[in-house]
């Protein structure tokens, strides 16, 4: 909210998905990849199996180019685009986990030297030395995600951070652990799923079955792994966050369509996997592109499902969507809100709809598009001016139960309790709230037949 | 100056003493660039390696050939100080990438571009075609991405101008030391990479390579440094000259504190100019060109020593009353010095490892 806005029309939202989700697939093959490929190289090693050697060799060009190239500017680009749509969120995190996020650039180093090396001393140094190698990525992969799955978590479930504001308790929150059992899963699957591509090209039909098989076996044990650890991770979250999407009335219908996609999808991809590992002679190009984009499409269904939960916050029971803080309600209350939001106020003329603007801006603006995502004016509609009124006042009411902790246990806001669950309060004065009233009454298609009909 | 654009600062302590993050986003970022040097310069001077009159495959080669891992190495060094930065000083730098957003977004695409016509350059070479256009559309991205950067850099840096940016994005270019200052790391990259190129060859040719190719490709990199170090000169008085007049004031009133690297930098800069003129023939003079490496990193550490105070300069009047709360994180800090050393040591191991060990003969390779 101190910040300036950048008017995305998909939403910014929406653009955090699109970057975080592409990045995720590729990432955490990347982590999945590595262990892959040091097992088949050393099975290649011990049994002297050519054909597995090929694969690794083939898999390991793969592997620099989707992970340290797409995977590391494409990292940086969550770096850029969550430093662009939420820059009070992203400054809180790098505030509490700046070390964090340091030891793991550590790990990423090792990663992205070890890729390359592996990768230019094939036919050069001695097995041992190559697998050494190889193994030395597999670990600084996986460190990574253990450090990084921490502060991602952090985000949904910070847990007694709340009382303590403790890095360890930060890390080490509720669902940490069943999202890195999850994660796991995925970084497994995905190495069985990329890797059966290359597979596909060995040219020895009869070398051929064993690879897949071993990959199919990858691949259920991966799903497997993450299907457990998604139901751990439905298990530890709070009431208030199930309540979104789990339940027979579930306060958010689209994620839980989003959730039953998301089991559907493993399912549907275990039984392709099954009938990789029963039939490897059939599973060709058709059946692994089904295999990998049933994997993705619980992956990145899971992603938008985390996303989701979170909501009305960007990190939960601490900071809105909209950059404003629990703790700072009551204040804004009193001095108002566009006394912060100097950029939202910027320009704006001392008129009533200039000021609600502003408020706009904001408060909604972080969710809300005008036309685009989420419109508002498609939402203001159907509302009357009472209604609207209405709708505001009980924002705003909801803002003192916030900031008084009416709903909140232990740090934790049930904020299923609440009209209004999925949105942040109305922070501010009344004034501020009668402005965002008029201004979104202006939005109305019928505003301006009404304006001129007074007129 | 509409200070009260200037978001408040982040409630949240400080997770350790503000001279080791300073201390941290100084040694990474001049890593950093050592590879953002290599890979801009060394992509100019491949795009460039037509005017040379000798070794034009060569020079192409070993920059695509190197640019295939220093750009990894350059984005992975570019994650710390990107970290450092947001701790120190996050609520200028959010403002200003947020105001060019866009093109802060777009450096990314930029950046995926050049990577991968990098690799396609790279296949085109092994293959022995021609990869000239390539190179060229990857420089020109490259050379986008340093003009994002410097605009960044210099908006982060004057919250005085905000106002104006956000009414007109285009604005971000107004300002009368962004030509300077870009030109200055342009001709520092190909600087580095003339060395590079030089030293590179030298090395081939005592191993026995291909002396004619060889001496192309060290006179073309020893002739690129010269002409870029002559350039830099006039350049870095003209980037000086027109720093704003406080900030020129303040600097230069900063004693030894600011001078001394400013003046080491400058001087080895001529000391650079004055070797470089010294060599007529790359091959027979081998320690001139490493000196001539020796110096371009030298300065290049001196002129961030600079570019670093001259920031605290920028930056004094908006941060002046700031309250910064330190509440230092030991466990976490040790926890990353403890990985940290172990990442760098295990590196050294596989770099070490990989260079030296080699199957016996009658012995299989990996």
């Amino acid at each position: 909210m101190d910040y300036p806005i950048w008017n995305l029309a998909m939403g910014g939202g929406v653009l955090i998905g699109i970057v975080a989700i592409t990045h995720v697939l590729v990432s955490h093959f990347a982590v999945g990849g590595g262990f892959a490929i040091a097992v088949i190289e050393t099975l290649a090693v011990k049994r002297r199996n050519p054909a597995l050697r090929a694969l690794a060799k083939r898999s390991s060009l793969m592997l620099i180019l989707v992970s340290t190239v797409f995977g590391a500017i494409s990292g940086v680009g969550i770096w850029v685009t969550i430093g662009l749509v939420q820059p009070a969120a992203t400054s809180a995190l790098i505030h509490n986990y700046v070390w964090g996020w340091a030891a793991e650039w550590g790990f990423f180093m090792l990663e992205v030297v070890t890729a390359l090396l592996y990768y230019a001393t094939w036919d050069k140094v001695r097995p041992r030395t190559h697998l050494v190698i190889i193994w030395l990525y597999a670990f600084a992969a996986y460190m990574s995600l253990v450090i990084i799955q921490g502060i991602l978590s952090f985000m949904l479930t910070p847990g007694r951070w709340l009382e303590t504001h403790s890095f360890w308790d930060g890390i080490f929150n509720p669902s940490y652990l069943p999202g890195l059992v999850l994660r796991t899963g995925i970084c497994l699957f995905l190495a069985g799923a990329y890797l059966t591509l290359a597979a596909l090209r060995e040219p020895d039909r009869q070398a051929r079955v064993p690879m897949i098989r071993l990959l199919a076996g990858f691949q259920i044990a991966g799903i497997l792994l993450a299907y457990g650890g998604y139901r751990w991770w439905e298990h530890v979250l709070p009431g208030s966050v199930r309540a979104i999407f789990l339940g027979a009335n579930p306060l958010l219908p689209a994620l839980a369509s989003t959730r039953h996609l998301v089991l559907w999808a493993l399912a549907a991809y275990l039984l392709v996997a099954l009938f990789a590992a029963a039939s490897p002679r059939l599973h060709l190009w058709p059946t692994a592109v089904v295999a990998m984009l049933v994997g993705f499409a619980f992956f990145g269904g899971y992603e938008r499902l985390r996303e989701g939960a979170r909501k009305p916050f960007v990190i939960r029971d601490f900071m809105f969507s909209n950059g404003i803080l629990i703790s700072e309600i009551q204040d804004l209350d009193q001095r108002g809100v566009l006394a912060k939001a100097v950029w939202a106020a910027r320009g704006s003329d001392a008129s009533q709809e200039a000021k609600g603007r502003a408020v706009f801006r904001a408060e909604c603006a972080s969710c809300h598009t005008i036309d685009g995502y989420l419109s508002i004016r498609k939402l203001v509609a159907p509302v009357d001016p009472d209604m609207l009124n209405g709708i505001l006042a009980t924002m705003h009411e909801e803002g003192n139960e916030y900031a008084t902790g009416t709903y909140t246990h232990q740090g934790h806001v049930a904020t299923d309790k609440l009209d209004y669950p999925l949105m942040p309060p109305l922070v501010g004065t009344a004034a501020e709230q009668e402005a965002l009233g008029a201004y979104l009454l202006t939005l109305k298609p019928s505003h301006v037949a009404e304006a001129s009909h007074a007129n | 100056m509409p200070t009260s654009l200037i978001p408040a600062l982040d409630p949240a302590p400080l997770p350790g003493p503000p001279w080791l993050f300073q201390v941290l986003w100084v040694l990474t970022f001049f890593i950093h660039i050592v590879f953002v040097n290599t890979v801009l310069g060394g992509t100019l001077l491949a795009a460039l390696a037509g005017f040379a009159r000798g070794g034009r495959r060569e020079t192409r080669t070993l920059f695509v050939e190197v640019n295939s891992w220093a750009i990894s190495l350059a984005i992975t060094f570019g994650i710390a100080p990107l970290l450092f930065i947001q701790v120190v000083l996050g609520r200028f730098f959010y403002t200003a990438t947020i105001l060019v957003a866009w093109a802060w977004l777009g450096m990314l695409v930029l950046l995926t571009v050049g990577y991968y016509l990098n690799y396609i350059a790279k296949f085109r070479l092994r293959a022995g075609k021609g990869a000239g256009a390539v190179l060229v559309v990857e420089a020109a991205c490259f050379m986008a991405i340093a003009g994002i950067q410097v605009t960044v850099n210099l908006l982060h840096l004057q919250p005085g101008r905000w106002g104006a940016v956000a009414d007109n994005v285009w604005a971000a270019l107004a300002d009368r030391t962004f030509a300077p200052r870009y030109l200055h790391f342009l001709l520092a990259a190909v600087a580095m990479a003339g060395a590079l190129a030089a030293w590179v060859a030298v090395r081939r040719a005592a191993k026995g390579g291909d002396a004619a190719a060889c001496r192309g490709m060290a006179r073309f990199g020893i002739r690129a440094a010269l002409v870029a170090t002559l350039f830099q000169l006039v350049d870095g008085f003209w980037l000086l000259l027109a720093l704003p007049e406080e900030v020129l004031r303040s600097f230069m009133r900063g004693g030894a504190v600011t001078m001394a690297p400013l003046g080491v930098g400058i001087m080895a800069g001529v000391l650079l100019l004055v070797v470089l003129a010294g060599i007529s023939d790359p091959l027979a003079q081998p320690a001139r060109v490493r000196h001539v490496a020796e110096l371009v990193v030298g300065a290049m550490m001196f002129m961030i020593v600079t570019r670093h105070q001259l920031r605290d300069f920028y930056l004094a009047s908006s941060r002046a009353g700031e309250q910064v709360v330190v509440a230092p994180q030991i466990g976490p800090l040790a926890l990353f010095l403890g990985v940290f050393v172990l990442c760098i040591g295990l590196m050294v191991w596989a770099l070490v490892r990989s260079a030296k060990d080699r199957p016996a003969p009658g012995e299989r390779a990996a």
